[in-house]
């Protein structure tokens, strides 16, 4: 990687010349070279979607990107509602994938509710090239099986977003040996690693102080004033971890007539002409339930949602089971989608990833999405070899 | 899939034969919306208009009557339903020009009041960063003319014709229109942005003046007054499109004195301005069946009053439109399910005509990537 040219000629921020992180230094700069190049649209982070053309930014989770009916991220002006039952936290690892990808794409990144502790613990930033070698390394053994040109058809995510989008992910100038031109659109992140890049210190923290204004009033108002004094070009994303969570909110935030006029508003405010946000919203759906009426509101106003059911801790075994191949990770819980952004607004239903039981994994490096598929039964080895060794030549001698 | 015809079939008698003063109530599910149904009756209504094929319009349109349309959204921007409706074919931003449209937009300032800091020209700031990347060039709503003062504003109580809004609208509270406050006014060309101030039914009744301004403007009664409207001098139809006024309700609840009863009473309000009212509502399981008794645990007020609205809504209505999920699962050939059913008023509008080619149905129907859907029945 040394030995690699450093091209900082075109770079758009002038703050990421600092040799704080070689390895984003290195994949930055050619990537804001070919953007520049390339089209006319030089923001970093923002590419058009490959379904209809609206500009799109990741969510720093690949295959999170992946299933968003096929725009491959999320589309800019979209709010994404992400529910989580129990105990555990993966959305909000979830949430700092989305805050750390913001934060390497020069984005302006809004944290509410959140102390400046949540933004130090931002996953550090792996080079996009260790992601394909990772990559690479499992695929290797199928790429043997597999005519080259179908080796991407079965594979997750594939169609639209899933052929396109995935050369512009991952594969970096050092994986293939041929330059990909396209920008970096996501990174890979190490949760175990503490992110340090020379524009988190632009994170805007926005806390809940009481005042005497009602709380969603003033975070509204911080926020409108925070985009509106931004420059106008700039991309936001606006964070919202564990919304309503009662550590955090007091009481009377979780009234109807608090939440929702808040969330409309922000629903305006990101549909506002001129503005370039998107945000990511978090909720524990063991303290409201998706049954009742206030959350089924937050996600009538929400453009994507997505529920996590984390398998509990007795659930090891079928976890184990439940992958698909030896060398795969177990799944760790059930990924449901209940609405994606732009598709079902116009009426849903004609993505083909739809309908599909989606299993997560979250390791040190990846959370990583993927249909979810139970495997056969344990205990039927003898039936399965029977199978194979005693029905199949019975099939043959049947035909006639 | 070949292209589908922009209506289809199976759809027609239900979107383009409205009978007077009628209500639909378009019920839809997080995972169904309906808004693809609430651009047919766009549709239905301004490209018959523009192509003046009156063959499908029954009742007034047989007279050569223009349909007109007034959106009034509370969910939805203008970009979305802009785009959305050119990929039907519809440009909305000309048919706002020739005053057969006019967006209400209650998304942007409902709650919020205008956005950017006041004192610096808020309103023609953010619309003026015209090379925005978001979805093309801005339609040229700044630079239209702004249309001139509204006028006098049709006044609620002089209108014996529709009996129902009598009862509705209360005497004393009229009065106070005139105090609207500035806010609540304001106007970019031709998109008016409705804000919820004050309390209670005040406030529905400030947001019904300007829905109110905006329908008598579309109409071309700018001047006219309501004894025109009685003599029936209206030289067009104009269909209502409210589009999740339910938000309303749910966002304010009874701390602001707005529950179901306020809502119904304000629906019927504006439905007295216009020809037909299509008005969507959100019928997800919780908000409708956590209010019945046979619910394990306590409704809250939000559930108790959307379920007693939306099924309130469903009596006053001539047709239920409800989508839903597709019952056995997400599919890739089926976005959902789509029923037609009659509505409590079934029937009591005297134009038979209508009501004569409406019938209770269920079908499917698959929304295609480019826009168009595709209506068919089971097994079709």
């Amino acid at each position: 990687m040394s030995f690699r040219k450093r091209n900082i000629g075109l770079s758009t921020g002038g703050d990421r010349t600092g040799s704080v992180n070689a390895s984003a230094q290195s994949q930055q700069a050619p990537s804001a070279a070919a953007a520049a190049a390339a089209a006319p649209e030089s923001t970093p982070g923002v590419r058009p979607s490959p379904d209809d053309g609206r500009p799109t930014t990741s969510t720093g989770t690949p295959s999170l990107d992946n299933i968003l009916a096929g725009h491959g991220g999320l589309p800019i002006g979209k709010t994404l509602l992400v529910e989580e039952n129990g105990t555990t936290d993966f959305a909000g690892a979830l949430l700092r994938y989305y805050a750390a990808e913001g934060v390497v794409q020069d984005h302006r990144v809004h944290v509410v509710g959140m102390p400046e502790q949540w933004g130090r613990s931002l996953p550090g930033l792996i080079g996009p090239a260790d992601a394909v070698d990772d990559k690479q390394d499992k695929r290797k053994g199928e790429r043997m099986k597999i005519a080259w040109r179908y080796e991407r058809l079965g594979e997750f995510g594939a169609g639209i977003a899933g052929s396109r989008a995935t050369p512009g992910d991952q594969s970096q100038p050092t994986a293939d040996g041929s330059p990909d031109k396209r920008p970096a659109f996501c990174h890979a992140f190490d949760l175990t690693k503490r992110l340090t890049h020379p524009s988190i210190a632009n994170l805007n923290y926005i806390p809940l102080t009481p005042s005497n204004e009602p709380l969603f009033t003033t975070i509204h108002k911080r926020l409108d004033a925070a985009i509106a004094s931004s420059p106008p070009n700039t991309v936001h994303r606006i964070v919202i971890p564990s919304l309503l969570n009662p550590t955090i909110y007091p009481p009377e935030s979780s009234q109807p007539d608090s939440v929702l006029p808040f969330l409309h508003s922000l629903r305006a405010l990101l549909n506002a002409p001129g503005v370039r946000a998107t945000a990511m919203i978090t909720i524990p759906l063991s303290l409201f339930p998706r049954a009742t009426g206030l959350v089924r509101w937050m996600e009538l106003i929400s453009d994507g949602v997505i529920e996590l059911c984390p398998f509990p801790h007795s659930a090891d075994a079928l976890a184990t089971s439940g992958a698909a191949t030896s060398h795969e990770e177990p799944p760790q819980g059930m990924l449901k989608t209940h609405r994606l952004p732009v598709l079902h607004e116009r009426g849903g239903g004609s993505d083909q990833n739809v309908g599909q039981d989606w299993a997560f994994t979250l390791s040190r490096r990846r959370f990583e999405i993927k249909p979810f598929s139970l495997p056969p039964a344990e205990g039927d080895k003898e039936g399965q070899d029977g199978t194979v060794s005693g029905n199949m030549p019975k099939k043959a001698d049947l035909e006639f | 899939m070949p292209t589908q015809p922009p209506l289809p079939p199976l759809l027609a008698p239900y979107v383009s034969s409205l009978p007077p003063s009628s209500l639909i109530v378009l019920s839809t599910v997080l995972g169904a919306q309906g808004n693809w149904l609430t651009l047919r009756y766009l549709y239905a209504a301004l490209n018959a208009a523009s192509t003046s094929d009156t063959a499908l319009s029954l009742g007034e349109g047989h007279n050569g009557k223009k349909q007109k349309v007034v959106l009034v959204s509370f969910l939805r921007g203008w970009e979305f339903w802009r785009a959305e409706a050119k990929r039907l074919g519809l440009d909305l931003a000309r048919l706002t020009d020739k005053r057969q449209f006019a967006f209400v937009d209650g998304l942007s300032e409902l709650f919020s009041g205008p956005r950017t800091t006041p004192t610096t020209t808020p309103q023609t700031t953010p619309p003026s960063l015209v090379p925005s990347p978001r979805g093309g060039p801005v339609p040229q709503r700044t630079i239209l003319p702004s249309r001139s003062t509204p006028g006098p504003i049709p006044a609620r109580g002089p209108q014996p014709a529709r009996g129902l809004a009598a009862v509705a609208a209360p005497a004393p509270l009229t009065p106070s229109a005139p105090s609207a406050s500035p806010a609540s006014s304001r106007e970019i060309g031709p998109v008016k942005r409705l804000h919820l101030s004050g309390k209670g039914p005040a406030a529905l009744d400030r947001l019904e003046k300007d829905i109110a301004a905006v329908v008598a403007h579309v109409s071309g009664r700018a001047t006219a007054t309501a004894t025109a409207e009685a003599e029936g001098e209206d030289d067009s139809e104009v269909l209502l499109v409210l589009d999740q006024p339910d938000l309303l309700l749910a966002a304010t609840g009874p701390s602001q004195e707005i529950g179901a009863t306020e809502m119904t009473e304000w629906v019927m309000g504006l439905q007295q301005y216009v020809h037909a009212t299509v008005m969507t509502l959100a019928a997800d399981l919780p908000l409708i069946h956590n209010a019945s008794a046979a619910a394990h645990q306590m409704p809250t007020p939000l559930e108790t009053e959307h379920a007693a609205f939306a099924i309130g809504s469903a009596h006053r209505a001539h047709l239920v439109m409800q989508l839903r999920d597709l019952d056995t699962g997400a599919a890739r050939d089926v976005s959902g399910v789509l029923r037609v059913s009659k509505g409590g008023a079934w029937g009591q509008s005297d134009n038979t005509d209508a009501n004569g080619s409406w019938e209770e149905k269920e079908a499917l129907y698959f929304v295609q990537r480019d826009g168009g859907v595709s209506v068919f029945g089971r097994g079709e």
